[in-house]
């Protein structure tokens, strides 16, 4: 495809490039058991692990595909056609200087090292299947803090990665988390002891360069009693003719009184399918929090979760989503009050445009044992033409007739008073639309760090651009 | 292709879609063998005349109909072609001859018996007609499946009630109802009976200038499962509609609304909404909402949902017993209030006293 060519397909993403691919392993397209075997061993994982990963393709292979949602995009995934695993470099670095010269040019160009020595307390950047590199702050391992890749923190931590790996989300819960723990590589371990708060954000970095590439990072972050972290992450992928796809999983467990902050700024290419599993336990007084930007891929699905199962617990899910042309952002939040006196929150707002469809999908329930729960779901959605959609599908599920819960959501356009009072000052109607588009998704920037805030107001200007007449 | 061999060439629908994800068709099915179609149903009473018991006028008729089923593009297949197979001797048209205009509500009183049974009902209201219209379905079957379908003529005014008050087993309701153009329509339904109740109501709006507010106000006690979706369809510009749901679920029973705005692309200057409200009366109901948004075009006056669950009021009730309320009463007063709420606005004075009046004695039989 050429530069032209690409431009067409996914107008101005920023971080469509592509390297040559120089993989050190690279397994056939096409999934097995014995492939999922093969990653194991090569891993050389415990025979738990392998054991696991081999019922989850079982059950992968046995489900069927969902039966609600984009079907039609659904049914286009060729399974047998993507690499399940590809490996680039031979390890992952600890200095920056050691990691491959062509890997550290990427992600150079998407700004990484630059980010962590001003602004972060650690990094993990993830290429392909494995991490390439990571590092974390000298105090916050004294502190006894762990952040490793997921395979290292199985090889240092199996006694802790047991515990807690496939109890938020089994393998069984759906089809593409079957998957992912079949095939699993890289993504993040945190451990974050006792009373410990880790001040600046942990970022993880990922990235896909080869086609028709699947990633399937595993994240896995234990907050102990009353300690407190924020993890933020992103993700970029070459612009390609042919699909890929991202599917991962993410389990949180927040111990009492502890709080997990999670941010994702989501960019793929327009040819990425983004099928992510996430989800929190939230114990007695923990608070777990999920701050989501969706702007790229070709269909994302994608519900942050949260089991409020301790007395007083808190869940908040932030959600902004960018549909343009050829995306559909099917995207929203599950919140599960099993315990009493649990409060919850869900921001969702969308985008649609060129012809692009954003769907809010939510589920909220309250159990009958669950005594005083508060909820409140706004939803917002912006069309901005004639050919673009948006769907809102919540299901509100109440059983305990102490609970006061609340959904609202509207759809609309861009108002001309809006836009006029802005011109009236002196902006282009194009310069009007961006601030107005902004002020829109304003709630879930200002909850991202800074850098990130910045940078998506970029992309959305980016997005935005010949959006009028 | 013929309602049965139809049916028999559906599948069993999935629970992923909204419409049988609470009460899967199986459950809803008289026999609970999907696959089987009951024969030799029996015929229930059908009596027609106004609310103070005189004759309709000859502008209006109710008579038995032999043509073909019509089929429509926007109703479920399943639910709509079962009823159509079961009740082929029970096949009505109800007509109001265009100019109809009524001071004094119809009544249609179905009574089912306690045999099982079914109704095939096509409305042809024509166009530029003035009335309301109660359908009052009473009786004690183990199931009774009710089909209506029909257009609502060009500015028309109408107000159509469905009020199901059978003392216990299964009720299959489904409206496939068109909209005129200009036309304004107020419909309602108030569910007090049955153990479950399974209702697919839905709406087309593909002429200009319609106007539709769908109103339910719906009270459940001891194990009933009460089960309402409603989809409004906005396929033409300058369409508006308000879909207002008033839930009251007592004892262990569970009510469920789900609800779908479609707006398609070219429906400019529509204008959706709606919300359902829940008031949760003991520890063991539960209420389940889902009002869903399919919006394909962007120069819409405003779509939105909105859904809100909570008890009685703790400072209503005692404001009330402050004033010499037994707590029993005070909160059926409350019940009445948020059911009332809904109920006020389907009709004219004369429609809602008499609507108030049935309420109430629903409400005394259940929540004592």
């Amino acid at each position: 495809m050429t530069d032209n060519e690409a431009r067409e397909v996914v107008g101005d993403y920023k971080a469509g490039w592509h390297d040559p691919e120089n993989s050190t392993i690279r397994f056939d397209a096409g999934l097995s058991e014995q492939v999922v075997r093969d990653i194991s061993e090569l891993k050389n994982e415990p025979e738990w692990m392998t054991e696991m990963r081999v019922k989850a393709f079982k059950h992968f292979d046995e489900r069927p595909m969902p039966t609600w949602g984009n079907m039609s995009m659904l049914e286009e995934i060729d399974f047998e056609s993507i690499c399940y695993y590809l490996r680039s470099s031979k390890a992952t670095e600890n200095d920056w200087e050691d990691v491959p010269e062509d890997i550290r040019n990427t992600f150079d160009r998407l700004g990484i090292p630059d980010a962590e020595q001003k602004w972060l307390s650690g990094v993990t950047a993830q290429y392909e299947s494995e991490a390439v590199y990571h590092s974390i702050r000298e105090d916050l391992e004294k502190q006894g803090v762990i952040f490793l890749d997921m395979d290292s923190g199985l090889r240092e931590h199996e006694e802790l990665v047991k515990k807690w790996f496939c109890s938020v989300v089994p393998y069984s819960d759906n089809k593409f988390s079957a998957l992912n723990t079949a095939v699993w590589s890289g993504g993040s371990f945190i451990y974050v002891p006792k009373g410990v708060h880790v001040e600046l954000p942990v970022q993880a970095y990922f990235r896909i360069n080869a086609k028709n590439m699947g990633q399937f990072e595993r994240t896995l972050i234990i907050a102990d009693e009353g300690s407190s972290i924020h993890y933020v992450e992103g993700c970029t992928a070459p612009t390609y003719s042919t699909d890929s796809l991202h599917s991962a999983v993410v389990e949180l467990v927040a111990l009492p009184g502890a709080h997990i902050r999670y941010s994702t700024v989501q960019n793929w290419s327009a040819n990425v399918y983004n099928l992510v599993t996430k989800r929190g336990i939230a114990h007695e007084k923990a608070k777990i929090e999920w701050v989501d930007g969706n702007i790229g891929s070709k269909l994302t699905m994608k519900y942050p979760s949260v089991i409020l199962k301790g007395e007083g617990s808190h869940a908040e899910v932030i959600s902004v989503a960018y549909s343009g042309s050829g995306q559909h952002q099917d995207a929203g939040a599950k919140i599960h009050h099993l315990a009493s006196n649990t409060t919850s929150k869900i921001l969702s707002k969308s985008i649609s445009k060129d012809g692009g469809r954003g769907s809010y999908r939510g589920q909220v329930t309250v159990s009958p044992k669950a005594e005083n729960c508060k909820l409140n779901v706004v939803c917002d959605a912006l069309i901005l033409d004639e050919n673009s959609r948006s769907d809102t599908y919540p299901t509100m599920e109440v059983a305990n007739p102490t609970a006061r819960c609340e959904h609202e959501a509207s759809v609309s356009k861009v108002s001309d008073n809006q836009l006029f009072y802005l011109m009236s000052r002196g902006h282009s109607e194009e310069e009007a639309l961006a601030l107005i588009v902004n002020g829109f998704f304003e709630p879930f920037t200002r909850e991202l760090p800074m850098e990130y805030a910045v940078e998506l107001n970029k992309l959305m200007a980016l997005e935005m651009e010949g959006s009028i007449g | 292709m013929k309602s049965e061999e139809l049916y028999l060439s559906l599948c069993e629908p999935d629970n992923s879609n909204h419409l049988w994800r609470y009460s899967p068709w199986r459950k809803v099915h008289p026999t609970g063998k999907v696959r089987e179609i009951p024969t030799n149903y029996s015929h229930p009473e059908i009596e027609i005349s106004l609310l103070d018991g005189s004759k309709v006028p000859d502008s209006l008729s109710i008579d038995k109909e032999d043509s073909p089923d019509k089929k429509n593009n926007f109703s479920d297949p399943v639910s709509m072609s079962f009823i159509e197979s079961i009740s082929r001797d029970s096949k009505f048209i109800f007509k109001a001859k265009k100019g109809t205009i009524l001071e004094q509500p119809v009544v249609l009183k179905i009574n089912t018996g306690s045999a099982n049974s079914a109704i095939n009902l096509s409305l042809e209201i024509g166009r530029h007609c003035e009335f309301e219209l109660i359908t009052l379905i009473v009786g004690k079957p183990d199931w009774f499946g009710l089909l209506r379908k029909g257009k609502i003529g060009e500015g028309s005014v109408i107000n159509d009630v469905v009020v199901g008050q059978m003392k216990r087993g299964t009720l299959l309701r489904v409206d496939a109802i068109n909209i005129g153009k200009d036309s304004q329509v107020k419909a309602g339904s108030i569910s007090s009976g049955s153990d479950r109740t399974k209702a697919d109501l839905r709406y087309m709006m593909d002429e200009n200038g319609s106007n539709l507010r769908v109103l339910g106000s719906i009270l459940s006690a001891d194990k009933m499962h009460i089960d309402h979706h409603i989809e409004i369809y906005h396929y033409a510009p300058e369409t508006y509609s308000r879909l207002d749901w008033h839930s009251a679920c007592g004892g262990k029973s569970k009510t469920i609304g789900t609800g779908m705005l479609r707006v398609s692309n070219g429906s400019k200057g529509a204008d959706a909404g709606q919300i359902f409200h829940n008031l949760l009366l003991s520890d063991k109901a539960e209420a389940d909402s889902i009002p869903e948004l399919e919006v394909s075009e962007h120069d819409v006056v405003g779509c939105g949902h909105g859904t809100a669950n909570g008890p009685i009021d703790e400072e209503q009730m005692f404001y009330l017993e402050a004033r010499g309320f037994s707590p029993d009463d005070a909160k059926d007063t409350l019940i009445a209030a948020f059911l009332n709420t809904t109920l006020s606005e389907m009709g004219s004075d004369k429609l809602h006293q008499w609507l108030a009046e049935n309420l109430q004695g629903e409400l005394r039989t259940l929540t004592t």
